[in-house]
């Protein structure tokens, strides 16, 4: 009873990381449904005079990819596409006039990185500083699961044996 | 031995989450590395804010240690800091202003240039008016390349046009003494001879 509780525990916990652990690594897929999020506040923002005009559709799906990743500085937990601070403002019209003039999208993206550092962008570069934001997950998931494999097998037996002596021991006295 | 060490993991894990979690309430978010220190001021070429005739670049560094004051009358923060650069000014620092207005862009609606330049004046006769000369930074193209989030900014510029300080929020007795006078210490003794120089030109 007491080892299938905690078999059960560990099996949820275990779920949990590999969750958090493959949503770390599934970000890319997410940002589509970022875009069109951003599709409908890009939307708004036209109605109040904001208008970023492209020829080609594939500029403007660039350009609101580029404006969901790319953080307001100012107003930290929002990208500049959802910011109304006037940072934000300037940051979209430059990326528009960037892309205007032929900037591809990581270009326009350095071009961010060089005037308010890694921060601005959603995306984190991996450095030796950040790669434990991917390994840590990883590591405690190994290690979680050769700690319950090694437990799993040592408890049981122990115990009859030790149950064997003790009744053995009940059977002689007697 | 080992029972204790499993009785211990969990604790020191514990102990080690609340000292990171414990630091974090304590640390400022809006604190981060500028991009801009030790680079070169960016290269801009700009009308003053009251003589659109007038145009500065970057030549305005040259030989001269000073601070680049990123404001607006908009900015409540700017109107209290004022007094505090006026103070730096009468100590001899050579306060530049970087001056942006929201108001003037067709995503804020519009405002007159005469309307700014008598809301500056009487703001400035208000309040102090530290400043050598203002940049009108049109269409904040300068601010964005100098990675400016929203004013008030300080920027200390060398006499070679290198950014050492860059300063977010306020500028206070605190914040001098504490990371402009140690930078200032480092730069100023080439400073004081080139000043005297133009002294004596002027």
């Amino acid at each position: 009873m007491n080892i299938t509780a905690s078999f059960l525990i560990k099996l949820c916990f275990l779920l949990v990381v590999a969750t958090a652990t493959s949503t770390v690594f599934a970000q890319d897929s997410n940002s589509s449904d970022v875009a069109d999020d951003v599709a409908e506040k890009v939307s708004e923002a036209q109605k109040m005079g904001e208008n970023y005009l492209f020829e080609d559709p594939n500029d403007r799906k660039t350009f609101l990819k580029l404006t969901a990743e790319l953080r307001c500085p100012m107003c930290q937990n929002q990208n500049i596409a959802d910011s109304d601070a006037m940072i934000a403002h300037d940051m979209r019209r430059k990326v528009y006039q960037l892309m205007l003039q032929g900037s591809s999208e990581q270009q326009v993206i350095d071009y961010m990185k060089e005037r308010y550092g890694d921060f601005v962008h959603y995306q984190p570069p991996v450095t030796p500083v950040t790669i434990w934001l991917w390994a840590l997950p990883v590591l405690f998931a190994v290690v979680m699961m050769g700690v319950f494999l090694m437990r799993r097998k040592v408890t049981p037996e122990e115990n009859i044996e030790a149950k064997l002596a003790a009744a053995n021991k009940l059977l002689k006295d007697d | 031995m080992k029972r204790l060490t499993w009785f211990m993991l969990p604790l020191v894990l514990f102990l080690g989450l609340a000292v990171f979690l414990f630091q974090g309430l304590y640390s400022n978010p809006k604190e981060r590395e500028s991009t801009a220190v030790s680079n070169a001021f960016p290269a801009f070429s700009l009308p003053d804010l009251m003589d659109e005739s007038v145009i500065y670049d970057n030549s305005v560094f040259d030989g001269q240690i000073t601070l680049i004051n990123v404001w607006g009358v908009w900015c409540t923060t700017c109107a209290i800091e004022l007094p505090y650069l006026e103070s730096l000014k009468n100590q001899g620092y050579r306060v530049v202003g970087l001056y942006y207005d929201q108001d003037l862009d067709p995503d804020f609606g519009t405002k007159t240039i005469d309307r700014v330049r008598t809301e500056v004046v009487s703001t400035l006769s208000k309040f102090g008016d530290p400043y050598a000369f203002n940049i009108f930074d049109v269409y904040r193209n300068t601010s964005l390349d100098l990675g400016v989030t929203g004013a008030p900014e300080t920027f200390l510029v060398d006499q070679e046009g290198v950014i050492r300080v860059h300063h977010l929020g306020d500028l206070n007795e605190r914040v001098w003494r504490n990371k402009f006078a140690p930078v200032l210490a480092e730069i100023e003794p080439q400073t004081k001879a080139s000043t005297t120089e133009l002294g004596v030109k002027q």
